[in-house]
């Protein structure tokens, strides 16, 4: 039977699942229902909707209730945080094992860059770390620069240096220009991170810089440019 | 991995997504939208936590995010359980299991999506349970059109239900 001629019958269906549909016509359905499976499969379709109608409440169909305006900015800062703790972690990981490197080749001035793949969890364009070398004993500075919207983002991290220090950051461009990313002071005995920004891209950067006190230390960020070597004032 | 929630951008398009589905069903829940918030950013944070564990394949990720918030829905249920209390601003924390609170609300929210002539017809008919006559009368219908309206409201309620991963 095709759902054209049924579409009488259909119309009564949806009375019938509910239970509402008088004796006599409900008798005249369901000898409809014997012969037509098309008919017998949409009420079964429907019946599922029907059973579900007890559990809702008719007090709640009007307009839903929204979330704060500023609940996923919360949740998205929150998320950030906990990134950067896991980067600050494994970093601390990286610099402990560096460190045993450097030792065996403490007479050589080698400065390596390690370009990050998604271990951090982003999927945006990869972060570089920087290591700086040839520090002064007992110091190390490492940082991480991250491609964002605004330009770059740079984490710092340093150990050994006197509280107090003027630790101050900057990125060198393409034709040398130089940008400032900010400035911290070092405040502890053990250890210090400090989050920084800059205008210039990273990929337009070639070299990032800290002065920390009356030295300047540099370290280039992308590797197929300029030296391979960090500079020393 | 696609899909996954590995950054903040993942997160914030799949809050702009779902959360308004996910703070609808915990404010149903919980009864209570300070509760609601929590559930909701704890549902964010264990979805982006394990985001390496979600796979497209198995289910969408509003299914995901549903069965992560069920599961924080009755944690946060039980820690409330030692220290009752009465749903804010007139909203009643839902007393009925999980499973059948989510059902509940899937209806709700499907009720809230189709039309409001299909809407009125299964309220007066289903949850009121006035007479199809006297409905009929009182919209200046024919009774048969309240019989058709309401075929086409339970159609309707099937799509919008699918719509909001309803499989049943």
């Amino acid at each position: 039977m095709t759902v054209e001629r049924c579409r009488e019958w259909r119309e009564s269906l949806g009375t019938y699942a509910l239970g509402h549909l008088p004796a006599e016509e409900r008798a005249a359905l369901e000898a409809h229902l014997e012969g037509c499976a098309d008919c017998r499969e949409e009420l079964q379709s429907l019946a599922g909707v029907a059973r579900l109608m007890p559990l809702a409440d008719p007090e709640r169909f009007g307009a839903a209730p929204e979330p704060p305006p500023l609940l996923g900015n919360r949740i998205t800062a929150t998320i950030g945080a906990e990134r950067r703790v896991a980067r600050r972690r494994q970093r601390r990981r990286f610099g402990l094992a560096w460190s045993g490197a450097a030792a065996a080749v403490a007479a050589t001035a080698v400065l390596a860059i390690f370009v990050l793949g998604d271990s951090g969890g982003g999927s945006e364009s990869p972060a570089q770390r920087v290591a700086f070398h040839s520090l002064p004993a007992g110091m190390q500075i490492d940082a991480s620069l991250e491609p964002r919207s605004f330009g770059t983002q740079i984490e710092v991290y340093v150990s050994g240096v006197r509280s107090g220090t003027l630790c101050r950051v900057f990125l060198r461009g393409t034709h040398g220009t130089r940008l400032s990313a900010g400035s911290f002071r070092y405040r502890w005995d053990g250890d210090t991170h400090a989050m920084l920004s800059s205008g210039l891209d990273l990929s337009n950067t070639r070299a990032i810089g800290i002065r920390v006190g009356n030295h300047t230390f540099v370290a280039p960020v992308n590797a197929d440019l300029r030296t391979d070597q960090d500079r020393r004032t | 991995m696609p899909g996954a929630l590995s950054d903040e951008r993942d997160v914030r398009e799949a809050y702009a997504a779902h959360a308004g589905e996910l703070y609808g069903f915990a404010v149903r829940s919980l009864g209570d939208s300070g509760l609601a918030e929590e559930a909701v950013q704890e549902t964010f944070l264990r979805a982006w936590r394990a985001g390496e564990r979600f796979d497209p394949q198995i289910g969408s990720l509003r299914t995901w995010l549903f069965a992560i918030l069920r599961n924080v829905v009755i944690d946060l249920s039980r820690a409330r359980a030692a220290r009752p209390r009465v749903g804010e601003g007139g909203i009643e924390p839902s007393v009925e299991p999980i499973d059948e609170a989510l059902l509940g609300w899937q209806m709700e929210e499907a009720m809230r999506r189709i039309g409001e002539q299909h809407r009125r017809i299964l309220v007066e008919t289903y949850y009121r349970a006035r007479p199809y006559a006297e409905v009929a009368a009182e919209l200046g219908i024919p009774e048969g059109t309240v019989k058709s309206r309401v075929y086409y409201g339970l159609r309707a309620l099937r799509v919008a239900l699918e719509e909001i991963g309803y499989d049943g």
